[in-house]
């Protein structure tokens, strides 16, 4: 990308001082040789060294190592969107509609979050109204629950039930419309035709899945899972047979990791302290996946459990509250 | 006849390829290299019509270096020379928008900030040779290399500190690592080199 010229001045300069210095030290013909093998030397010894560091850092302090390793490659993982940028400098450039500073910066900034408005993003208030896709994205996530309402969970699990009886008289028409689901909602209890159980022993429910009033912006938004609120530390144990996709840290899911099961289904445990299992890996049903935690968007300790078929998200708390 | 052209690529641009290939895809490396292909190409053409030769092409994980044997060029000829690769992106910019018509917005963006990128008045890009060929020219090679070097320390102080703010804000891209080493290096370097000098 960068063009030099070696200029002839340059080079006689160099050759000037060289000869200078060749009088002045009495350098014999192999002392550039020797140079070149004490770089080449330092620099095999710096890698031996780092190398060894490491391997003693992965031995005396594994606990360090997993969660350092942990943090870089949720570092690595998130990256900013070059190609959005080049587009909106372009787009900017050819003087379209939407182009200009702030979408510049909002793709260097939230690449994961779609600019819905033009020139409308300002940095203070990143795009809050992406809809929730298959993709595991921030914007889906946006439903998370910020306040903790410890209930009891019924037997069922409905929200009919008694005890959550005051939240969900007044939207149980909503929820059961299907006409007023958000896209990729499915309200149906599935025959799953696997053998799973519940993600945590002896959870509390303490935020259903469906529509609920935002606990800070005091509107209803949809909540895509379930949140089952457990102690710190608690071990979140796998839904059922499958592999983990996804290892990840977000602003809004904090830790979270996903397990692709047979069928299409996947499901996503989040707001962990410590995800123990690492993504590519086989997981057996019950198998301990990650700890309770309430990293990200998190009021308390809790594991926010989403389902999904193909991407649609189904209601977990059938096959959580079955055990 | 000219001299058989040599091509080197580094280790280190195969390394930053690779990895900027697994964080970003295809699409963006290769509408990088398709920028920075023309740049270098505005470059090469100028040479030419100057009668200078390119005895060497060089990659590495800091840019593409045309080497050339360009002491024969007055100032305003090595001027021109090196601001051809900018103009040359400029003008792939502007072609582009008129030809495409919002088509291709990621190639024109690329051409954009591969020429603002270079115009960077640091003394490996573009940007800071012109400033020392243009000060030298004016006011003699003393001036000239003093201000190149106040120009590149600041300036490339600032650009590090950009990019570490970029890789703070977001969290990540990592592969702008090498790019921040290059800021911070670029100013120390001429007052490193130039202690012994």
């Amino acid at each position: 990308m960068t063009s030099r010229q070696a200029g002839r001045r340059l080079a006689n300069a160099r050759a000037r001082r060289r000869s200078v210095q060749s009088v002045r030290g009495g350098a014999r013909k192999s002392e550039p040789l020797a140079a070149k093998d004490l770089r080449l030397m330092l620099r095999l010894i710096a890698c031996g060294g780092i190398f060894v560091v490491l391997v003693a850092a992965k031995l005396l302090l594994p606990a360090k190592m997993a969660d350092f390793n942990q943090r870089l490659s949720a570092a690595m993982e998130r990256n900013m969107d070059v190609q959005a940028v080049f587009s909106a400098v372009g787009r900017a450039f050819s003087g379209e509609e939407g182009g200009g500073v702030a979408e510049v910066y909002q793709a260097v900034f939230h690449p994961q979050e779609e600019a819905v408005q033009t020139g409308a993003v300002s940095p203070e208030a990143p795009v809050k109204t992406a809809v929730p896709t298959p993709k595991l994205q921030d914007g889906a996530a946006l439903e998370r629950l910020r306040s903790f309402r410890r209930e009891p969970v019924s037997p069922e699990g409905a929200p009919a039930s008694e005890t959550a009886a005051q939240e969900a008289s007044n939207l149980a028409y909503v929820l059961y419309s299907q006409e007023n689901l958000p896209e990729g909602v499915s309200m149906e209890q599935v025959i799953l035709g696997f053998d799973y159980c519940a993600p945590v022993a002896g959870g509390t429910l303490s935020s259903d899945f469906g529509y609920r009033e935002h606990p800070t912006e005091g509107e209803e938004r949809f909540h895509y899972g379930v949140d089952l609120a457990a102690d710190a530390g608690t071990e979140v144990r796998c839904f059922a047979d499958g592999t983990v996709t996804a290892v990840g840290d977000s602003s809004s899911y904090g830790r979270y990791c996903v397990v692709a099961h047979e069928g299409g289904y996947s499901t996503l445990y989040a707001h962990c302290s410590r995800i123990t299992a690492s993504s590519g890996t086989a997981v057996k049903r019950g198998q301990k996946i990650a700890e309770v935690g309430e990293t990200g968007m998190a009021t308390g300790p809790h594991l926010h459990f989403e389902l999904q078929q193909e991407g649609a998200y189904l209601n977990p708390i059938y096959y959580v509250s079955a055990l | 006849m000219s001299p058989p052209c040599k091509v080197r690529v580094s280790g280190g641009f195969v390394l930053l390829a690779v990895w900027f290939v697994l964080a970003n895809g295809w699409e963006p490396l290769a509408t990088v290299l398709g920028a920075a292909a023309v740049h270098e190409w505005g470059h090469w053409v100028v040479l030419r019509l100057l009668g200078a030769e390119v005895t060497g092409f060089r990659l590495s994980a800091l840019g593409a270096v045309l080497e050339t044997d360009s002491g024969r060029l007055s100032y305003g000829r090595e001027l021109a020379a090196v601001l051809a690769g900018p103009a040359g992106n400029l003008l792939a910019a502007l072609a582009l928008t008129a030809a495409a018509r919002g088509r291709w917005p990621a190639a024109v963006g690329a051409n954009l900030v591969l020429c603002a990128f270079n115009l960077l008045p640091i003394r490996p890009l573009d940007g800071g040779r012109a400033l020392y060929l243009l000060t030298s020219w004016l006011a003699g090679p003393a001036v000239g290399e003093t201000a190149a070097r106040w120009a590149g320390t600041v300036t490339a102080a600032v650009l590090a500190a950009l990019i570490g703010g970029v890789i703070w804000k977001t969290g990540g891209s990592l592969w702008l690592l090498p790019a921040l080493g290059a800021g911070l290096y670029w100013s120390a370097g001429p007052w490193l080199s130039g202690a012994h000098a």
